[in-house]
């Protein structure tokens, strides 16, 4: 691989989010602000995982149920900081209406409150796509390039980096759901978000049959594709009946 | 109850953690991952050797690695685009000649890789890329067409400007693989290639000859350090020196087309073997003092490029200098050279031939060695005279000698008659198995009881006295797994007695000279067998036996030499003769700090045929083998990349453009 292919695998794992950052959080401060602390508390969870798991590793890579069970564990953790970064949201929400009132002018809209779980569910996914992608693609610049054996179709790199996508997809959009889910009380919701993020973790680990990323890509997508119209029709909805009853 | 739960967790991940934590072959960082990608290949490279009118040997053709593709070579099919050959060692010879005369197919080679490994058929054959007379240009004679070494194909003497490695056995299984899934192109869009790293600085800076590439000091002469030895210690407090001088001569460095693997176990090292066992020999005989010859013994090394050891010596003596304090050219009787002696052996008997120019001395030295042979006789030793067919001496340092003085008497011991015996002259498959050390064994019996009986110049010398005179077949086996061997090598015990060496595999390529050639060399600027060879011949020509202490100033001021210097502990002095004596070409000379050809001097006649050989320097040279994707598809995949961004800008611009329509919000 070259440079050229470097760029490439670097695009198809954060193009995306790229992208979504340009056109939506760039346009105000307090998005980007809501995304670089919703990245830190992401990578925090990562390192106090990382620090209690560190006296199991490492793992042996022939059986796949102690993955599971790191996979479920990690979940669990994330899902729990996630409804943590929900309550500091709330205050901070509170705190940032009465300050509006006092200073006369409009509380968040709804569309501001999606946009910021948007920021959040962004700043969780890019985490995700640095770590597990972007800090294995360095050798990707070099001429050479890399198989592995039980997914011998496809360079190494273009797989992570297309996992990397399908996750960013699902932590993107799961936060808006999620908050949604909290806000409203709405327990679909609120169930919907840590099964999906389970599922999909549970889904890489049919890549450890042989050839088993030709099943498990593509199921991984499924997964993202479910969250992006799940997210769709929960914000048309929200959105649609705030119309109606002239909230704005 | 709380205490009890406790434990019971404390149980459970103890438990999870040991059938956790197993044997993994994963990677476990970044770096492991770029290791697994890139395969480092060893092999013995051939390299970029310059002489006054160009060049041979082996480079990258500018300043970049070379990456091919990985093909086996078939000789009946052309090359479709630039490729690394791997070649098996039968297809060498045709490989290269066809390189040589189809320029259209040479463009095409990136670079070649040769097997090694277990191949019968070239055995018989065998295999030589020297010439058919090597170094014929020395020749006291004017027959240089004559054939010493028909099977020489000269292949590494000629320059190609591509790399060539030779590989290792167990490199040359997984090349093989890679060359068959090359073949079999299961991935259409990716290949196996060969990146090649022999960038030589005299083909970076542009310097293809001698001269300009010392002046630019991209490149330093070959050259090394020969060592002498007096049996007994020349003392030099006494009178002038007035014993004649009998000269035994062998040469210690070996050539072939990839520099790090020339062992050179028939020609020239089973000779150098001969001579120390010899010397080991003569050293148990009582009376060498009162010898009616002074006996000295000299390693020569650089004879395989222009004769540097022994020409080097010859004007040394001239100039009466420091390295040959004690030695007087006047004096020299006969010079006798033990060439190789490694192949003697058929069907029991051990023959060898003596090959000399005739004159008187010459004739004394023949009567010399065939009593000797008598003496050898119970054991199927035979000496007899070359054949008279023969234009002269085969090629030896004694040719040195002659152009010198012609009429010098010299004799050159060889296990052959009119043509090498040695199938693999030069080449890296002269090894121990090339050899038998009962052959050896019997060469040095037959030099040690000639020099004691031209030596002792009693023509009545009992057989017992003879007898008395035995080599140590097992200090013979010894050397040869010593000098000629890789396990145990150099770090065997005999070697590792005297010196520390730098290297296990034993190599005998001279090398070049670092630094500033001087007769008191450190031993940093000394290889190894030279070091070997000064430190054995200093120990076993040393007189009083058993009189040794710890080295210390004094030892100098009294006459003697330090030997076992490098390893723990201060070294042993000893009395003895033994001293090293730059090898390097005549028409050379160190000039605050570089190197300056001198012009030819008619009274140094070698010299003026001297193509004076350099080696250029390099500053890394590798082989690694990968895994590569054509550049459509590293095209295609930034395309990808970048349709994937576009798509999701559009996707929610249009997303954003809906949703504030349909809202009507700002």
């Amino acid at each position: 691989m070259t440079v050229a292919a470097g760029i490439g695998y670097a695009l198809v794992a954060l193009g995306p989010s790229l992208s979504l950052f340009i056109s939506v959080i760039s346009k105000k401060p307090f998005l980007i602000l809501t995304l670089l602390s919703s990245t830190l508390v992401w990578l925090i969870s990562l390192i106090i995982l990382s620090g209690i798991w560190r006296a199991f590793l490492p793992l042996n890579s022939t059986s796949w149920w102690p993955f599971a069970i790191l996979i479920f564990s990690s979940v669990a953790f994330q899902e729990g900081l996630r409804l943590l970064f929900w309550k500091v949201y709330k205050r901070l929400e509170d705190i940032l209406d009465a300050f509006a009132d006092r200073v006369s002018k409009p509380r968040l809209y709804l569309t501001d409150k999606m946009q910021i779980a948007l920021a959040g569910g962004l700043g969780h996914g890019v985490a995700h796509a640095v770590f597990f992608c972007l800090s294995l693609l360095t050798p990707a610049f070099g001429p050479a390039t890399y198989f592995v054996d039980r997914c011998s179709q496809i360079p190494f790199f273009l797989v992570s980096a297309i996992i990397a996508l399908a996750f960013v997809t699902v932590h993107t959009f799961s936060m808006v759901i999620a908050f949604n889910g909290y806000a409203e009380g709405n327990k679909l919701d609120q169930y919907f978000v840590p099964s999906v993020h389970l599922a999909a973790g549970m889904m890489t680990l049919i890549n450890f049959a042989y050839d088993g990323c030709v099943i498990g890509i593509p199921l991984l997508f499924l997964m993202a594709i479910l969250t992006l119209m799940h997210c769709g029709r929960m914000v048309w909805r929200r959105l649609a009946d705030n119309q109606r009853q002239g909230i704005s | 109850m709380d205490i009890k739960n406790f434990f019971l967790i404390l149980l459970f991940s103890i438990w999870f953690r040991s059938s956790l934590s197993g044997q993994t072959n994963s990677m476990e960082s970044v770096p492991d991952l770029q290791k697994s990608m890139y395969m480092a290949v060893d092999g013995y490279p051939c390299v970029r050797l310059v002489n006054l009118s160009g060049e041979i040997g082996c480079s990258n053709p500018g300043r970049d690695k070379v990456v091919s593709p990985i093909i086996k070579y078939k000789n009946n099919k052309g090359l479709a685009q630039p490729s690394a050959i791997l070649l098996s060692m039968d297809d060498v010879q045709g490989f290269f000649s066809r390189v040589s005369n189809d320029s259209s197919f040479a463009r095409n080679v990136g670079g070649v890789l040769v097997e090694s490994g277990v191949a019968i058929q070239h055995k018989q054959k065998g295999f030589s890329p020297a010439q058919k007379f090597p170094q014929a240009a020395f020749a006291p004679y004017l027959n240089t067409t004559y054939e010493w070494n028909p099977i020489g194909s000269g292949i590494m003497w000629k320059s190609y400007n591509f790399p060539v490695f030779l590989l290792s056995e167990s490199s040359t299984s997984a090349l093989q693989e890679i060359a068959m899934k090359n073949e079999k192109a299961e991935k259409a869009y990716t290949k196996n290639v060969a990146e090649f790293d022999v960038v030589m600085q005299t083909t970076k800076v542009g310097t293809h000859d001698s001269e300009s590439c010392l002046t630019e000091e991209t490149c330093l002469p070959l050259g090394g350090y020969s060592v002498w030895s007096a049996v007994p210690p020349i003392n030099n407090s006494s009178s002038k020196q007035s014993k004649p001088i009998i000269l035994t001569v062998a040469s210690m460095d070996a050539a072939s087309f990839f520099r790090d693997k020339s062992l050179g176990a028939d020609s020239p090292i089973s000779g150098v073997i001969s001579l120390l066992a010899a010397v080991d020999a003569l050293s148990h005989v009582d009376g060498l003092d009162d010898l009616k010859k002074q006996l000295v013994f000299l390693v020569f090394t650089g004879e395989a490029w222009g004769y540097l050891g022994s020409r080097r010596f010859l004007l040394e003596l001239d100039k009466q200098s420091d390295a040959v304090h004690g030695l007087d050219s006047s004096l020299i009787q006969l010079v006798m050279e033990i060439g190789s002696t490694g192949k003697g052996l058929s069907q029991g008997n051990k023959t060898f031939f003596a090959h000399t120019k005739v004159s008187s001395g010459a004739n004394e030295a023949l009567d010399a060695l065939k009593l000797a042979q008598e003496s050898l006789k119970s054991e199927g030793v035979t000496v007899s005279n070359a054949s008279s067919s023969n234009p002269g001496i085969p090629p030896s340092s004694l040719m040195a000698f002659l152009r010198k003085n012609s009429s010098t008497s010299g004799i050159v011991l060889e296990d052959f008659d009119t043509v090498f015996a040695n199938k693999f002259f030069h080449s890296h498959l002269d090894d121990s198995a090339n050899i038998n050390s009962s052959s050896i064994v019997a060469a040095a019996s037959l030099v040690a009881r000639t020099l004691y009986l031209l030596a002792s110049d009693k023509k009545d010398l009992t057989n017992s006295a003879l007898s008395a005179i035995n080599v140590n077949a097992s200090l013979v086996e010894e050397l040869i797994s010593c000098m000629l061997k890789c396990n145990p090598g150099l770090s065997c015990e005999l070697v590792s007695s005297y010196i520390k060496s730098t290297n296990t595999c034993p190599n005998h390529y001279v090398g070049v000279v670092l630094g500033e050639p001087s007769s008191t060399p450190y031993p940093d600027q000394v290889d190894d067998v030279s070091r070997f060879v000064w430190n054995f011949l200093a120990d076993r020509t040393s007189t009083p036996k058993g009189n040794t202490s710890v080295c210390s100033e004094d030892c100098a001021k009294n006459g003697g030499l330090c030997i076992r210097a490098e390893l723990d502990g201060k070294g042993v002095c000893v009395v003895s003769t033994t001293r090293y004596v730059p090898a390097y070409s005549t028409r050379l000379k160190f000039d605050s700090g570089t190197w300056k050809v001198l012009p030819p001097n008619s009274s140094d006649p070698m010299g003026m045929l001297d193509p004076v050989w350099t080696e250029s320097n390099w500053n890394t040279i590798g082989l690694r083998v990968y895994t590569i994707q054509e550049a459509a598809y590293d095209r295609l995949v930034l395309l990808g990349g970048i349709t994937v961004t576009v798509f999701a800008y559009l996707a929610i611009v249009l997303t954003r453009a809906y949703i504030t329509k349909a809202l009507k919000q700002d």
